[in-house]
């Protein structure tokens, strides 16, 4: 029996991002997406409620540990584990 | 006549600009809209294009004195309202206040200003260390 993982969630957040950037094609899971810039302290609202509607999950803001947001990895081992 | 002046009294400066043009991006429903989580309802009702970008602005400015990397910035608890004479003030409550606290700030002051389609912002305060009382005079004459 396999234990395929589920990746509907986080590529949604990747095409999300990817949809802001429309110089990029592609976004590794390892970049880091803040400090590249291509998330910035705007965006990054936007970013909460675009995880929000991919995990189905509420994110309290006030509460928000930054470092879950650094990648695509560390998003979803956070919001989609 | 002697001056006492505290040797580590330091003034922080923040700054920031926000383009009017990602002001309708943040109110698509798509967006959340995000201005939502932005702005308290207070500054929605105050705030056209430019003056909530300019509020925006202002309230990464002021993040920016705290010195924090740990949270996000706290914008609902940072809050840019008219105060005396149309300048802006800073409400700061919840987090916010608890970050200037920590970060040893004196009273905020901001300035806010438009053109080009850009707003930018500029806040400044002095960081006391903990170890002096914020209400004490730095200077004193004799």
């Amino acid at each position: 029996m396999s234990s395929a993982v589920d990746t509907t969630g986080i590529e949604k957040v990747r095409d999300w991002i990817l949809g802001r950037h429309p110089d990029r094609t592609e976004l590794a899971f390892d970049v880091n997406i803040i400090e590249s810039r291509l998330v910035d302290s705007l965006s990054f609202v936007e970013l909460v409620y675009a995880i929000e509607d991919a995990s189905g999950a509420e994110i309290d803001f006030d509460t928000i540990d930054v470092e879950d947001f650094q990648t695509l990895n560390t998003i979803q081992r956070a919001f989609f584990a | 006549m002697t001056q006492v002046r505290p040797a580590a009294v330091l003034p922080r400066v923040g700054v920031d600009l926000v383009p009017l043009s990602r002001i309708p991006q943040l109110l698509t429903p798509g967006s959340g809209p995000a201005l939502d989580r932005m702005l308290t309802p207070e500054e929605r009702r105050l705030s056209d294009e430019a003056g909530a970008a300019g509020r925006l602005a202002a309230k990464e400015a002021v993040f920016k004195l705290f010195g924090a990397t740990a949270g996000p910035l706290p914008w609902l608890a940072t809050e840019i309202l008219p105060g005396p004479g149309g300048r802006p003030r800073v409400r700061l409550t919840g987090r916010a206040a608890h970050l200037a606290e920590e970060a040893g700030l004196g009273p905020i002051d901001v300035s806010i200003s438009h053109d080009g389609g850009w707003a930018i912002a500029v806040a400044a305060a002095v960081a006391v260390p903990p170890h002096i009382p914020a209400h004490v005079d730095e200077r004193e004459t004799s």
